[in-house]
């Protein structure tokens, strides 16, 4: 675990110092994330606008729900998303055998080797927008439901990166350019709106197969209704399953890849 | 460029293409399938919880309607996973073979940019069926061959201003490291501004006098609009004029990036 932790830290100074280099694309990418949040904003002022609530939610709650989408998107965007962009192309080159012959986890090494910079400070910003959107929430939070919404978002951002993988790992199969990633991007959008606007078997398949409703919305319902146990292990299940199957599906993948020109 | 070979680069782009075929249709497929169900439950969402019979101009089943326009003729404004192509010719030195074509950039480019939308002109054609054929439209919003052949017109001049907007933004890539987040960016503004996202009716009634003065409109609501017969001919040829003399203004901006940048451009890529 301490290897682990120190090698993590050698990939944020080596990052850091990388995305000094770029010093423009760092202020295009505050730039562009920032956009992506005043969108979000304005998008639902103007739903409101028209009505009173949005799947069960008033503003004040839709508010919380977009800061916490955001929050997870900051930490996927920070951690996790230019490995994930690279990793087709690794895997298209036969360039994972630098990775395999290493004496870590490859799956590791190749989901947080390189942490961007340059989306850190949206991460600040996120969590500012998330801070002021609990902060005016016009009713008093327990601080037990803040505490289990906290940790349901970390597990959110977990699953955002679990299920990106379990649509890219088909690529060790098909050699495509990025392997079944549109898909994944496109069923992601679902989690972008509240849980609740969905009715019949589309909610009930958000909660459990295709269990995007777990990102932002489901840890917002927590924050609001209170946490349970149930609602805890419900989300535990999701998400501990759903990493499960992507760890047996990269290794799986793993048997398949054929090194160079695979 | 001469016409052939204009015609020429369009059909083996169209080809590229079409190279990982399974792949293409599931993402077409899914992502068709998603945006509607979004839109669908959204929109059930808002009417049933405000209580209002109408928003923003439209019923429930006209606002559905709005966005399945949209989503489609989405597909023939931007065409998609060509956007990369400048910024990455200009970053991998790859520019400099075509600066000694006997061929401009820019036609070469659009013919690329043309090939890239026959898959997406395939697929507008078969969801648009599926529609006509499993859902109901609203008389009053039924395209007549008339609003049709207007909405093409206004589908043309979207894909080529939309294409020139793109087109000035890569090429910042002569300075800029990487261009990547202002596509990403300009496709947020497009969005919300351009009525992909809402209908620019669904905003507040101050603002749409602004919204109408920039040039984004033209991308998704204004066509929407006149395929689903809601625009006047004299209004569709004023708005037509109009997104052409955008269309103008963004191809002197871009030619004036091009001829700055190709200037100090070094031609070994970074």
């Amino acid at each position: 675990m301490t290897r682990y932790l120190r090698l993590y830290a050698s990939f944020l100074r080596f990052s850091f110092s990388r995305s000094l280099e770029f010093r423009l694309d760092f202020f295009f990418r505050v730039g562009m994330d920032a956009l992506w949040y005043a969108v979000h904003l304005v998008f639902f002022g103007v739903l409101f606008q028209h009505t009173g609530a949005l799947g069960g939610w008033n503003l004040d709650q839709v508010l919380v729900f977009a800061a916490a989408l955001f929050f997870v998107d900051a930490i996927y965007m920070t951690v996790f998303s230019n490995n994930m962009w690279m990793l087709p192309i690794l895997i298209n080159r036969g360039d994972l055998d630098y990775y395999l012959v290493r004496p870590v986890s490859p799956l590791f090494f190749l989901s947080v080797r390189d942490f961007a910079a340059n989306s850190f400070l949206n991460l600040v910003l996120a969590v500012s927008i998330l801070a002021w959107a609990l902060l005016r929430y016009p009713e008093p939070l327990p601080l037990l439901s803040v505490a289990a919404f906290g940790v349901l978002l970390l597990l959110g951002a977990l699953l955002t990166y679990t299920m990106g993988m379990l649509f890219t790992i088909p690529i060790f199969w098909l050699h495509s350019k990025s392997g079944l990633r549109e898909v994944g991007w496109s069923l992601g959008r679902l989690g972008a709106r509240p849980h609740r606007i969905y009715t019949g078997w589309t909610r009930t398949l958000l909660l459990t197969l295709l269990p995007y409703a777990f990102v932002a919305s489901y840890p917002v319902y927590v924050l609001f209704n209170g946490p349970s146990w149930q609602a805890l292990a419900h989300t535990a299940a999701v998400v501990g399953g759903a990493f499960t199957l992507m760890v047996l599906f990269w290794r799986q993948g793993l048997r398949a890849y054929s090194s160079a020109s695979s | 460029m001469s016409p052939r070979l204009f015609l020429q680069v369009l059909s083996l782009e169209a080809r590229n293409r079409l190279s990982y075929r399974a792949e293409f249709w599931l993402n077409a497929l899914v992502g068709f399938g998603v945006e509607f169900a979004v839109v669908y439950f959204l929109w059930s969402s808002m009417f049933r919880e405000s209580g209002k019979q109408e928003i923003g101009g439209f019923d429930l089943q006209g606002m559905v309607t709005y966005y399945l326009a949209v989503i489609l003729l989405g597909k023939l404004v931007r065409t998609q996973r060509f956007e990369g192509g400048v910024s990455t010719d200009i970053y991998e030195g790859g520019l400099n073979r075509y600066l000694v074509f006997p061929a401009g950039y820019f036609p070469f480019k659009y013919a690329q940019h043309l090939g890239g939308l026959v898959p997406a002109v395939v697929q507008f054609l078969l969801f648009a069926l599926v529609v006509a054929f499993f859902l109901d439209v609203p008389p009053e919003l039924r395209p007549s061959p008339t609003s049709a052949l207007m909405a093409l017109a206004a589908i043309a001049v979207a894909n080529l201003l939309y294409y020139l907007l793109d087109y000035a933004i890569q090429l910042v890539a002569f300075w800029a490291d990487n261009v990547w987040s202002l596509d990403v960016a300009k496709w947020f503004v497009a969005s919300l501004l351009g009525g992909f996202m809402v209908p620019l009716s669904v905003f507040p009634a101050w603002l749409v006098p602004w919204l109408e003065a920039l040039p984004f409109r033209f991308f998704f609501d204004f066509p929407a609009r006149v395929l689903l017969g809601q625009i006047e001919p004299a209004e569709w040829a004023r708005g037509l004029v109009v997104a052409l003399a955008w269309c103008g203004v963004l191809a002197l901006v871009g030619r004036g990036v091009w001829r700055r940048g190709v200037e100090q451009y070094a031609g070994v890529g970074i």
